[in-house]
């Protein structure tokens, strides 16, 4: 009576909604996944077989093929391309176990889950089906309700995998398209900006004629808004190169002693603004390493100019060079209020700013020390920050020679 | 240093020959001709001779490295600094390898590229 009742249910009930509402009843699928029309196909040389799973599947609004030996189901898997198989373990020829191996060969990870029939519930033929690929088995004779439910399971998982897949794939082109949009906008507004920062200094300069001082200070925040905007795009261009897999570091023998002096130097022009000083402690001999100078340059620049960012006028900053043994050490100790514990797993991602502020109204992206971690990352070496116990933050990049 | 010499200098932002334009004036007083596209610049390499190139990379159509390999068959000797605003290093490569003296990156400063184009033009009008 049972049997009967279901198998007049049509593939939808009377107020119109699909039938597979059951399915969510049973707890086997969710609602939102609809599983009729999904393809099954039966493998059995056994036509009576054929035929019973054919009664049961076909209530279900399944679209269903037939296969009655393991080569033919090798062949109609390619244009069938099923959502599931029914595989019979014994049969003439290659028997269900080779089928799934030949079909896990041909096909990898997003082969169609395979359920194998057995005859009897031998755990021999449970465990080798298993390790053959198979996800599941039903045992003969095929009590109904436990067919379907163990069907709609696996239905249900690979239509998950697939959706996962397909908004995997989705995201990585969006992705891709955002870097792609990133690059041009940054690539396209950069000449502009670089004319407008130029020409506002030739106007600033006086260059061509003096300007009074009203008109000087309009130039100037000109120059400097300009400026900070070339800045940001800078930044927002590397971001766009790197996540799109394009960073590229030439690493070269050089003497990093040299290379941090060198940006020591040119940082120190900007911190006299704030009666800063940032100090050079040198290595008792040259540090060599095989690095991308003008890349660890640009990680040197950040890591400076942010110290100075960050610590209030006349600070000293403390830059220490060191060696070891398989590398060397560039440490940059500042004098600022030090990070904050829980925004630390903030500091190195993109736009990771942070509550604390730089201290004489700079601005900052939050998108430099993701750089230097990338590139740092791309020497395979690592960079870290800890807070000082005295007050002050330390910066400290290791590189592999 | 002055330099009196003829300058070419191509690019089809006019912004960009503007900026680069006041920049070129500090080198002396040098005569200054604009192209705003590659073809323009053949001709007018042509008919007006000058003794240096501008030449912007990046341009619609027929851009800074075919506008040089045009320019090298018109005149072998020709001085060409390019102009980029990023400096991609497959193309200043290709581009030193057509025989141009010397690049500028037009996103620097202007005292940066100003010191370059001296330089430059030190060089390789060293006996003139």
């Amino acid at each position: 009576m049972q049997l009967l009742q279901n198998t007049r249910i049509p593939f939808t009930n009377a107020s119109g909604s699909p039938v597979l509402g059951r399915a969510g009843a049973m707890g086997a699928a969710s609602p939102g996944l609809r599983l009729q029309g999904r393809r099954i196909l039966v493998v059995d040389d056994d036509r009576l077989n054929i035929r019973i799973l054919v009664g049961i599947l076909q209530t279900e609004g399944y679209v269903i093929a037939e296969a009655d030996s393991g080569e033919r189901a090798l062949e109609l898997y390619e244009s069938f391309r099923p959502d599931l198989l029914l595989l019979d373990v014994v049969m003439p020829g290659i028997d269900g176990f080779s089928t799934c191996r030949e079909l896990h060969k041909r096909y990898g990870e997003y082969t169609a889950p395979v359920i194998f029939i057995t005859a009897k519930n031998e755990s021999d033929d449970v465990v080798e089906g298993l390790a053959a690929g198979g996800v599941d088995y039903l045992p003969k004779p095929f009590r109904r309700k436990e067919a379907l439910a163990r069907i709609r399971t696996h239905l249900h998982n690979r239509l998950l995998v697939e959706q996962q897949k397909s908004l995997v794939d989705q995201l990585t082109e969006a992705n891709s398209a955002k870097n792609k949009l990133l690059g041009m906008a940054a690539h396209d507004l950069r000449n502009p900006l670089a004319s407008i920062r130029g020409l506002a200094e030739f106007l600033s300069d006086g260059a061509v004629g003096n300007l009074t001082p009203d008109q000087a200070d309009l130039v100037k925040t000109i120059r400097e808004t300009s400026m900070s905007m070339l800045t940001l795009l800078n930044e927002l261009l590397d971001v766009a190169t790197i996540e799109a897999g394009e960073l590229k570091v030439n690493r070269e023998l050089q003497n990093l002693s040299d290379l941090v002096e060198k940006a020591v130097y040119l940082n120190n022009i900007n911190a006299s603004r704030k009666s800063t000083k940032i100090q050079f402690i040198s290595p008792p001999k040259a540090a060599m390493a095989r690095i991308d100078g003008s890349k660890i340059q640009q990680v040197l620049d950040n890591l400076l100019s942010n110290a100075v960012k960050f610590s209030p006028p006349g600070s000293t900053i403390r830059v220490k060079v060191s060696e070891y043994t398989g590398g060397c050490t560039i440490a940059v100790q500042d004098q600022g209020p030090g990070i904050p514990d829980n925004e630390r797993h903030r500091l190195f991602k993109d736009f990771g700013t942070l509550s604390v502020k730089p201290t004489g109204g700079e601005k900052s992206t939050g998108l430099g020390l993701a750089i230097c971690r990338k590139i740092i990352e791309a020497h395979r070496g690592t960079i870290v920050a800890t807070n000082v116990a005295g007050g002050g933050c330390e910066f400290s990049i290791t590189l592999p020679t | 240093m002055s330099f009196k010499g003829k300058i070419l200098l191509v690019d089809d932002e006019a912004h960009v020959r503007k900026y680069i334009g006041l920049i070129a004036r500090q080198l002396g007083s040098p005569q200054l001709i604009e192209a705003s596209n590659g073809r323009e610049a053949v001709e007018l390499y042509q008919s007006e001779k000058p003794d240096l190139v501008l030449l912007d990379v990046n341009m619609p159509l027929q851009d800074g490295i075919q506008t040089l390999k045009q320019l090298n068959q018109v005149d072998p000797d020709c001085v060409v600094i390019m102009m980029t605003s990023l400096a991609s290093r497959q193309i200043i490569e290709e581009a030193a390898e057509l025989g141009a003296a010397n690049y500028i990156r037009k996103d620097t400063s202007k005292e940066a590229i100003l010191s370059l184009l001296q330089q430059t033009i030190s060089q390789c009008f060293a006996n003139d």
